[in-house]
């Protein structure tokens, strides 16, 4: 599976994008706001998978039940006509460590 | 809508931890072998035939059971013949010995080497068959994880569901402040349990805590006390929170024709309600559990009304 499967999303197609969880501390509750925050203006919908379990990306209790340890891959969806573009900012974050470590 | 069930897999380690208190369970050897150690068939065996020799037909994927007789049995042969019959339970996941009985020494001699975890009940044996069976039954159950809040009114489970942000979770914190209990903020686990029904629980690390707009994480027992909270509870209705424009014509207005939605292979009443700027939905979510308590008592306020009307109107024919 290719790193990088995002491309620009005319139709409204599910996108997705495999990224790991970089910061020492994994997905704590500021990663977790960080990434509802940057989510949620987008319009599309975007769920964050580990392991087969899907959760809402604008949703930090959904989040945090992630357990998403350092090292964990995850793979984020997203579905509708801004997707390219959320899934590029949320990897973003991803491999900036969330300004952590 | 909701993604594919996925029914877990157990291995010897999580029904140990899952049993430790309700079952009484204590290590008795081998507890390393149990880490990864799959139970791949969900059931007890008592492993008496097999020990006495008939081997053709051994349910050997499950847990094996040495009760008293099975204990009483060995104990009557020689001791190098005990230890030879024990070799029969080499590749099962598990040993249990129940009424809190230690290993006998010839036991651990032939059951150590063989790495099998040995797991010890101090119920009677059959007491713990009982009661491991249901364990392991729900531990497997088919189970999804889902957006959600759920709540408890009144005795009837709830559960709240529409996009992030649409005020779930302060309809819930609304209802802890009346009275009513949570259940879990934002993410539900249900599951159907063995005798059919849906419960739905909380993910362990985040049950006792919600998340509001504009506070943050709140804990929620530590403010509003442990009666504002459940552990788990049946899933009686759900309650979906619709964004809907003016004219929505999916709204029903009469109640008189019940929706559901398939959760696990069941069906479970569900109700779309709309949210608009400065309508309170707590009462309607509370009326709503209440109504719904009505109707599994065999009162349907709708089709009562519906059934006068019915014969108010052909009198005047």
């Amino acid at each position: 599976m290719s790193p990088e499967t995002a491309q620009k999303n005319a139709g409204g197609s599910t996108l997705t994008r495999d990224v790991s969880v970089l910061n020492r501390y994994g997905i704590h509750a500021r990663p977790a706001a960080l990434l509802v925050k940057t989510a949620t203006p987008f319009a599309c919908e975007i769920l964050i998978e580990k392991n087969g379990v899907k959760v809402n990306a604008k949703s930090i209790m959904g989040l945090l039940t992630l357990e998403g340890n350092h090292g964990a891959k995850l793979k984020i969806h997203a579905t509708g006509a801004d997707a390219a573009d959320a899934l590029a900012a949320l990897a973003d974050l991803f491999e900036r460590k969330f300004f952590e470590d | 809508m909701w993604r594919t069930a996925e029914s877990p897999r157990i291995t010897v380690a999580d029904f140990f931890e899952a049993g430790r208190v309700s079952l009484r369970l204590d290590w008795e050897a081998n507890p390393e072998a149990a880490v990864g150690r799959e139970i791949t068939e969900v059931s007890l065996n008592r492993p008496g035939l097999a020990l006495a020799g008939f081997v053709r037909y051994f349910a050997h994927r499950r847990i094996q059971v040495l009760g008293l007789a099975e204990m009483t049995y060995l104990g009557s042969l020689p001791v190098p013949e005990r230890i030879a019959r024990l070799q029969t339970l080499a590749h099962v996941p598990a040993v249990v010995m129940s009424r809190g009985r230690r290993l006998p020494s010839y036991v651990r001699q032939a059951l150590l080497p063989l790495r099998v975890p040995v797991i010890r009940t101090h119920l009677v044996t059959g007491h713990f068959m009982n009661a491991a069976t249901v364990l392991m039954q729900n531990m497997t159950s088919p189970r999804i994880r889902v957006a959600g809040t759920m709540v408890e009114i009144n005795g009837v489970g709830v559960l709240l569901e529409g996009e992030p942000g649409i005020g779930k979770s302060e309809i819930a914190l609304a209802l802890i402040k009346r009275g009513h209990s949570l259940v879990v903020d934002d993410t539900t686990i249900l599951t159907r349990d063995s005798t059919g029904a849906i419960h739905g629980s909380a993910v362990p690390i985040t049950r006792e805590h919600m998340e509001i707009r504009g506070l943050g994480i709140i804990h929620v027992p530590g403010l509003f006390g442990v009666a504002s909270m459940r552990e788990g509870m049946r899933l009686d209705l759900i309650i979906r929170m619709q964004k809907s424009p003016a004219g929505d014509d999916t709204i029903d207005r009469t109640g008189l024709d019940t929706q559901f939605r398939d959760v696990l292979g069941v069906d479970i009443p569900l109700i779309t309600v709309p949210v608009a700027a400065g309508r309170d939905l707590t009462n309607v979510v509370e009326v709503a559990a209440l109504n719904q308590r009505m109707k599994q008592m065999g009162h349907d306020a709708a089709r009562e009304l519906d059934e006068k009307l019915k014969v108010a109107l052909a009198r005047k024919d």
